[in-house]
Order: C-alpha cells, then structure tokens, then sequence
C-alpha cells in the first residue's frame, strides 16, 4: 500500500471539499466538511480497500492522513 | 442509574451537575444549533431540571475514557403512543465529530427499545445542520413527509430501522 492511493481513498468519502486540499500532512480533523459521520466513513473505506480494522480511537489519536496511514500499514 | 455499554458510560443526570449542563447548554457552540437560544440562568435551569427529573423524561451525562463530555436524553416520553424524542450534544472538542455520538446513541436507543419498550424515537433537526442531518440519518432516522421547508424538521427512527442500522453500525465502530 502506498500512502498516494490512501490519501485519494481518503479524499474520496469527502462530496464537498476539493481533491488538492488532501496530502498526506493534511489535519483532517480541521476540515470544514470533517464530522462524525467522515469518521465513520474512514472507518468503512479502510476495512474495505485494505480489509484492516481500525476504530474511532485510531482516527482520534491520528492528527494527519499521515499518520493514519501509518496505523492501517502497521495492522495490513 | 448507570448504563454502560459500547464503551460509553450513560450517568442519569443528577441535579449536582445541572450547573455544568448549563454552562455547556449556553456555550454559543452549543447553542446556535438549538431552537432555544437565548441564555439560561440558574434559575430556569433549576425549575428545568425539576421538570424533566421524572420517568417521561431521561437525561444522561455522557462518559467516556473517564471524562464527562457530552448530554443525551430521551425525553417527553409518552408511553401509550410509545414514543419519546431524542436528542444529544457533545460538548468536549477532542470527542466531537468522532465516533464517541454513535456509540452514545447506540446505547440510549437500546435503552429506549429495551428497556423502556417504545417503538419509535422522534428528533427536530435544524434543517441548516448538515452534520446532524447525516449523522441522524445513518442511524436510521427519516424525515417525515411535509417537513422539507420547515427550519426546525421531524424526524422518526422506527424500531424496525433501528435495528437494521444498529448492526451496521457495531460493526463498522468494531464495538
């Protein structure tokens, strides 16, 4: 897995914020469209395009795509 | 009384707290999604706490990871037509837009369909609440029919669409 692919799987759950404000140093959590439901949403993406479990503690203590990359590489 | 389950803590709120509650409550974050918006003095929260502090209503301070960091309820509950309305808050920044709503609502829907035994939960959802509008309906609630141009819109989560949801969503949050 490479961190490009997970930022635009990333973007992907987002309908109203644009493809170029995703890198893999964006705090997610300091978008305008992030909530709970973007979380769930992540959460849904990761098990489905990497068959990894994480849960809302991983994205909680995740600050960029970064590092949530980072847990899901660890677990895959 | 205490409910702990999907790793939240439900504490029944006790007048001990109903100080912090109103703190929370007049905070314009909180607030300005609320369809009363004017301030709440320590009186009218008094006389407020000894409205709702009876079995029509459930008011429960939302534990987790040991702080307290948020309000859900089930209120006006009228047991022949088995119904009440719903509603929640989540004050502590590090815990809004996560995951923490939905295992708190998880656990006062099961609470409300279990043990209280009511068959249909209703919500008012700010129409210009984009976040509520999708958090409420992942969870299974519908908007009711004539409600598109009211500001303040009903919503219904039905038993039946609970449950459909519920399962979905304990699996997806892996609780």
């Amino acid at each position: 897995m490479d961190i490009t692919t997970f930022v635009q799987d990333f973007a992907g759950q987002f309908e109203d914020t644009d493809a170029s404000e995703f890198s893999a140093d964006t705090i997610f959590k300091d978008l305008d469209e992030w909530s709970s439901l973007s979380a769930l949403l992540i959460i849904a993406m990761v098990d489905e395009n990497y068959d990894v479990r994480i849960k809302g503690e991983d994205i909680r203590n995740s600050s960029t795509i970064q590092d949530l990359f980072d847990i899901v590489k660890d677990r895959k | 009384m205490k409910i702990t389950k999907y790793e939240v803590t439900l504490k029944r709120l006790t007048e001990d707290k109903i100080e912090m509650v109103r703190n929370w409550r007049n905070d314009p974050k909180i607030a300005r999604f609320m369809e009363y918006r004017d301030h709440i003095t320590p009186e009218m929260q008094t006389q407020w706490f000894k409205k709702i502090n009876n079995d029509n209503n459930y008011y429960f301070i939302i534990e987790f990871e040991g702080k307290e960091i948020g309000l859900i309820n089930i209120k006006d509950i009228d047991f022949s037509k088995k119904e009440g309305e719903g509603g929640i808050f989540i004050y502590n920044d590090d815990y809004l837009n996560s995951t923490v709503g939905f295992q708190a609502n998880l656990c006062l829907h099961d609470f409300a369909f279990e043990e209280l035994g009511l068959e249909r939960i209703i919500a008012h959802i700010m129409k210009d609440n984009k976040r509520a509008v999708q958090y409420n309906k992942i969870q299974g609630l519908k908007l009711q029919p004539g409600q598109e141009d009211v500001m303040n819109q009903l919503y219904i989560l039905e038993k039946t669409d609970y449950y459909a949801a519920q399962n979905k969503l304990i699996k997806l949050l892996n609780i």
